[in-house]
């Protein structure tokens, strides 16, 4: 046992590493599964308890290593990516405001470890881009390693996933309302920059109205039809089609009362939508998710671990951002910042991961598939 | 409990005791316990070094953590309680026996991995949680004595280091054999409540339900020490996902 933990460890070492994903776990019982996973299936499962009084004191660190493959052909056999999953080990109940120090050291730590093991390209998934996106002067110093918020695949798998929905549902996308929560954050705003050009209307909700006035006076200036308020309950109502794309530190988001049948995205992670959201008939799925079809390995193996969706090789969009570059071999800062996400920038991501056989994930929510999987790979995926 | 290693002690007043004493009565003989043993262990150390500075060097530490439990047993007396002592504790003797069968081998590298790496990050961590809480003159001395056993490391890593170069693979192997021997017993110890009956060092009941009433938690020591534990062993250039794997597998 000894023998074979420390020899696959001399092995990696020796290989060069593309990519390095930075994340964090959103419930404590996707943190007990990897704690599981680490344990090895000869022994019992650590207690909820005792899982909840250890993960904080672990230090960020590399759990195991990923490799992706592209649909491309090389002369040597297919295009591939070897790449690290980092985990901040941000305790799941520990997002909110009150750790904002905390957990950005962190993720700098996480940080730290990717530019240690040379990764030449960093997506930060969940709240790790969140935490640094307007901070990106506060991550260590590097060297050959280029950081991205992985932002702008997200927000292409957003729109995707939307124009899907509208598609499967027989809408017409042209004359819907959009709602959008978390308006004025960076894959909010990217969202709204990419639909309001081919919505009829557009509702903006965010907490600070200083952000949504410059963002619907943006958007207003291209000839878009709005309207902004912190208040989120005077929107819900009129709109039939739902962006949720708020910075929560839990699934806690209440609509209020929603139109019947309207469409909704909960592209939170952590999720937006609270458990006792009422929502009244409305189809609520999970966005901002991409599917990987040239093949991805976990050493050891996190499948269903590390990506908890009903379909294989299923994985967000903001990860999945930094190894469609590494397997373009385009180690560069694609998405900084925040608020900077433009159409034209979310185009070049997405052809660039479909180039490599990443397409938009089948759309799920939490009771399942909400779309036949056939239609899915056959209309959309690889249209 | 018989105090089996005698520590010389400055002569200090004692003052009335707290209601919290008989917690820090315990918390301190775990410390002396600890710290006897490190004396022990350099001492044996010195008896396998070839080179006449490493023998210095090993003494002058067996010294060191020697001065480190009279500290601690002055502390006692000063808050007016008798800090006994037990090596022979069922959890320190494995450790100590660990230790010896380094020795027996004559693994100067092994040695220093268990007392350097695996013994004093328990002790650093733990040292200084308590030296936060603590009060008066006993804080301090806990958080001083944390900080020069940190510097231990400091002197054992570059050690270490320079021998992990030579070769990563061996290096890691015999890290991870001395992990399963020393980590399970150390992780044994530090478990939230003491499943395997008295640990032979507290003076009476076990003293980990009651540290609470110090601003203090079992589980916050052994958090605080598998931290420092995986922290070293990432300095030392272990791979975190290995180490991760490591202390994941580590009974509660």
């Amino acid at each position: 046992m000894g023998g074979s933990v420390a020899s696959i460890a001399g092995r990696e070492r020796t290989l060069e590493v593309d990519f390095a994903l930075v994340g964090h776990q959103e419930s404590w019982r996707a943190a007990a599964d990897v704690l599981a996973v680490l344990r090895g299936p000869e022994r019992t499962p650590l207690p909820d308890d005792e899982i909840k009084d250890i993960l904080p004191w672990i230090p960020p660190r590399a759990v195991c290593h990923v490799d992706v493959a592209s649909i491309v052909s090389t002369k040597i056999g297919g295009a591939k990516a070897r790449g690290l999953y980092i985990d901040s080990f941000i305790p799941p109940d520990r997002l909110d405001a009150a750790y904002v120090h905390e957990n950005i050291a962190r993720v700098r730590g996480a940080a730290a470890c990717a530019i240690k093991a040379g990764a030449k390209i960093v997506s930060l998934g969940g709240f790790s881009s969140i935490l640094i996106e307007g901070n990106f002067d506060q991550l260590p110093e590097r060297h050959d390693t280029v950081f991205t918020t992985g932002n702008t695949l997200t927000v292409g798998f957003i729109v995707q996933g939307i124009k899907k929905m509208c598609a499967l549902e027989g809408r017409d996308i042209h004359r819907s309302t959009l709602l959008i929560v978390g308006a004025t954050g960076d894959v909010g705003s990217g969202c709204a920059r990419c639909l309001a050009p081919i919505v009829r209307r557009v509702l903006l909700s965010a907490r600070n109205m200083e952000r949504l006035r410059s963002l619907a006076a943006e958007l207003q200036a291209d000839g878009a039809q709005m309207e902004i308020s912190a208040d989120l309950q005077r929107f819900s109502a009129e709109a039939d089609v739902v962006i949720c794309a708020a910075s929560l530190a839990s699934p806690s988001l209440l609509l209020g009362r929603i139109t019947p049948h309207a469409l909704v995205c909960d592209a939170g992670y952590p999720k937006n939508l609270s458990p006792r959201a009422e929502m009244l008939g409305a189809k609520v799925f999970f966005g901002g998710l991409g599917q990987i079809t040239g093949g991805l390995k976990f050493a050891p193996d996190f499948h269903g671990i590390l990506n908890r969706h009903p379909f294989p090789d299923v994985v967000h969009g903001c990860l999945l951002e930094g190894m469609a570059l590494a397997l373009e071999g385009r180690f560069e800062p694609f998405s900084q910042g925040r608020g900077s996400i433009t159409q034209e920038r979310v185009e070049e991501i997405e052809t660039i991961a479909a180039r490599h056989g990443i397409y938009l994930a089948p759309l799920y929510n939490a009771d399942g598939p909400v779309e036949d999987r056939l239609h899915c790979q056959t209309e959309w995926s690889r249209g | 409990m018989e105090t089996l290693i005698a520590v010389n002690c400055s002569t200090t007043e004692c003052t009335s005791l707290s209601p919290n004493a008989p917690i820090w009565q315990d918390v301190l003989a775990q410390a002396i316990t600890g710290e006897l043993l490190a004396t022990m262990n350099y001492t044996s150390l010195s008896e396998i070094c070839g080179d006449p500075e490493e023998v210095a060097d090993a003494l002058e530490h067996a010294e060191i953590e020697r001065g480190h439990a009279a500290a601690f047993a002055t502390e006692g007396r000063k808050i007016g309680v008798d800090t006994t002592n037990n090596v022979d504790a069922m959890h320190w003797k494995r450790l100590r026996d660990a230790f010896m069968r380094c020795i027996t081998e004559r693994d100067f590298i092994g040695c220093l991995i268990v007392q350097e790496i695996m013994l004093e990050s328990f002790a650093v961590a733990s040292y200084a949680r308590v030296g936060k809480v603590a009060p008066g003159s006993l804080g301090q001395t806990f958080a001083r004595i944390a900080a020069e056993e940190e510097e231990h490391v400091d002197h054992a890593m570059a050690i270490l280091r320079t021998e992990r170069v030579l070769d990563a693979q061996r290096f890691d192997d015999k890290v991870y054999r001395l992990h399963l021997d020393v980590m399970t017993t150390l992780a044994q110890m530090l478990a939230k409540e003491c499943k395997d009956g008295h640990c032979e060092v507290c003076h009476s009941s076990c003293v980990k339900p009651s540290l609470s009433e110090v601003s203090l938690s079992a589980a916050e020591l052994r958090g605080a020490s598998l931290q420092q534990y995986l922290k070293t062993l990432d300095m030392l250039g272990i791979p975190g996902e290995v180490t991760l794997a490591w202390v994941a597998q580590l009974p509660v």
